[in-house]
């Protein structure tokens, strides 16, 4: 199929692009460094030294109170269940919407070649849906989750339920663009035998498509959740639940010893799903 | 009527690579014939022209009196059912099990939720264990697919086209991956089926002998043009040499049909 917009760079012809496209990130990085302002010597000037040990000592020791702790259970796990709920929608977003986003899925390769061979009008629908599929991947991707959580505060209140679709959201279109590059990385050899059987496009999928590539699916899956439980703990911070709600309150009362409770707290939870994720792909 | 009409029928893939340059031919129902040719001749090419994966760059195919062309959605799937291909690698799902693997010769009879259901409780073991022991393998039915030999795997992707139950049985260098003894078999077992089944079967071989022992007519194919269509006993040496001059066979033969050759794509 002839794909729209092919970039080819030609090795063997002398080019200045590789040139042109050095000299641009020398200039784009000499800029940030500049713009940024990364100042290193923040940290050994008085005041910002000053600032730091405030902050670290007024960490030490961590509030190991009962209190404390019993009242950071329910936090804790309010954020692993927003992770667990937005990881699943944006399972239900980025798969469909994934798949559709698959080039020779939706309109290259040879499960449309003869489908669309004389049919322009079809041609025109598939490639139409491919395109509207990224571009739909894309919005959801560009915005960040921080930013989802704070619209969906404002348009379904404060609590876990904005929390778990921001990540739904935002997630979605990072599982949806990924998957769409895994499913395009597969053999097409099955899938052609499975075509001329007169299979259709979605058993074609399941049979061909999804076992080839099913290890690497599942595993990026958990990635991102992983990410999911990260993220669901900052995003308390715009009021959307979980663990981040604490953490806001804390450093808005300088309790600096709570913080580091929560961050602890943060980096067990952290590690025990690594440890879950580890063990699930330990199987496949 | 005939089954397969040909004219002049020519592909061309994209940057003018030219795989067939015409072809006219045509095929009658329960036909069997072999097409011989030396490696980059144009057989896979047409094998997937009449399996319906690609079509015609230009000429024209008529399957059972319909015209390919005209062909799209449903129609086309339904139409491609009738045909069931053997390839050359097999092209089985690897991380599949067998039943699986054979039972997918049913899906285009199969609806959509009914062959995902079959995925975690296989609907038709019984069938799937019958074709498995008329290709001598039983015994493999839960394996994963990728714990079998080569030999094995051809097995099992004849096995598909028997639950398949096609009028015509298309099968790509079907033996060019095992072993001289079992190559003759499995010719035979295709040979069996069809005659048994009344199917139509088109093969391409790689090894001359099998064409010239086991088909009644053989057809000689050299860039991408049919150049001798005759009974066996009239191919002479002569028509052999000219047909694989300028080629050099080396071992293993070809496996130039990769899906894409072309340099991969920037998003
Ligand atoms: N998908 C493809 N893209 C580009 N060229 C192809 C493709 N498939 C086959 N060819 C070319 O077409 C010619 C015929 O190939 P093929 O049909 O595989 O021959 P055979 O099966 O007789 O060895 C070869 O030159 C091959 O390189
Ligand atoms: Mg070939």
């Amino acid at each position: 199929m002839k794909t729209p917009a092919r970039l080819s760079f030609n090795n063997s012809e002398k080019s200045v692009f590789p040139y042109l496209f050095g000299l641009l990130f020398v200039l784009t990085l000499a800029d940030s460094w500049r713009r940024v302002g990364v100042d290193l010597l923040v940290f050994f000037e008085r005041q910002g030294r000053e600032n730091i040990v405030k902050f670290l000592g007024g960490m030490f020791p961590p509030d190991l109170s009962s209190g404390f702790l019993a009242l950071m259970v329910g936090p804790t796990l309010e954020t692993i269940q927003i992770s667990v709920m937005g990881t699943l929608i944006a399972i239900a977003l980025g798969f469909p919407i994934g798949i559709l986003a698959t080039r020779n899925f939706s309109v290259g390769g040879i499960l449309n070649e003869a489908d669309t061979a004389g049919a322009p009008a079809r041609f025109a629908l598939r490639f139409s849906i491919y395109c509207f599929a990224r571009g739909l991947l894309s919005f959801f991707r560009a915005i960040p989750e921080f930013v989802w959580a704070f619209m969906f505060v404002r348009a379904v209140g404060l609590g876990p339920f904005p929390g778990v679709l921001a990540i739904g959201v935002a997630y979605g279109g990072m599982l949806g663009k990924v998957y769409s590059e895994i499913f395009e990385a597969v053999n097409p050899r099955p899938l052609e035998a499975l075509q001329s059987t007169g299979a259709n496009k979605l058993q074609i999928f399941f049979y061909g498509w999804l076992p080839q590539v099913f290890p690497n699916f599942i595993s990026y899956t958990l990635y991102r959740w992983e990410c999911a439980v990260r993220a669901s703990a900052i995003l308390g911070l715009v009021g959307a639940g979980g663990l981040g709600q604490q953490i806001e309150i804390s450093m808005r009362m300088f309790n600096f010893n709570e913080i580091l409770t929560l961050l602890i707290v943060l980096f067990l939870m952290v590690a025990a799903v690594d440890y879950i994720s580890a063990k699930v792909r330990a199987i496949l | 009527m005939e089954q397969y009409r040909l004219e002049k029928v020519a592909k061309v893939f994209s940057r003018q690579q030219i795989a067939l340059a015409g072809i006219d031919l045509s095929v009658r129902p329960g036909e069997k014939i072999a097409f011989i040719g030396p490696s980059g001749a144009g057989k896979t090419t047409l094998f997937r022209l009449l399996n319906l994966t690609l079509r015609p760059s230009s000429g024209r195919l008529w399957l059972d009196g319909d015209d390919v062309e005209k062909l799209h959605g449903k129609r086309l799937r339904e139409t491609r059912r009738k045909i069931g291909t053997v390839y050359q690698q097999h092209n089985l799902v690897p991380r599949l099990k067998v039943i699986h693997n054979v039972l997918s010769g049913r899906l285009g009879r199969w609806s959509t939720a009914g062959s995902l259901f079959s995925l975690l409780r296989p609907l038709d073991v019984e069938s799937a264990h019958q074709a498995l022991k008329q290709v001598g393998i039983e015994e493999k039915i839960f394996t994963r697919t990728d714990e079998l030999s080569g030999g094995q795997q051809q097995r099992v992707a004849i096995a598909r086209v028997l639950i398949q139950n096609p009028e015509i049985v298309l099968a790509d260098e079907p033996v060019s991956s095992v072993d001289p003894s079992l190559a003759t078999a499995i010719v035979r077992l295709l040979i069996e089926i069809s005659r048994d089944m009344h199917k139509t079967l088109l093969v391409n071989l790689h090894s001359v002998d099998l064409a010239l022992e086991f088909f009644p007519r053989v057809i000689g194919i050299k860039n991408g043009a049919a150049v001798f269509d005759l009974t066996p006993e009239k191919i002479t040496d002569g028509l052999l040499e000219d047909l694989y001059s300028g080629h050099f066979p080396q071992n293993g033969e070809d496996d130039i049909t990769d899906e894409n050759p072309s340099p991969p794509v920037l998003q």
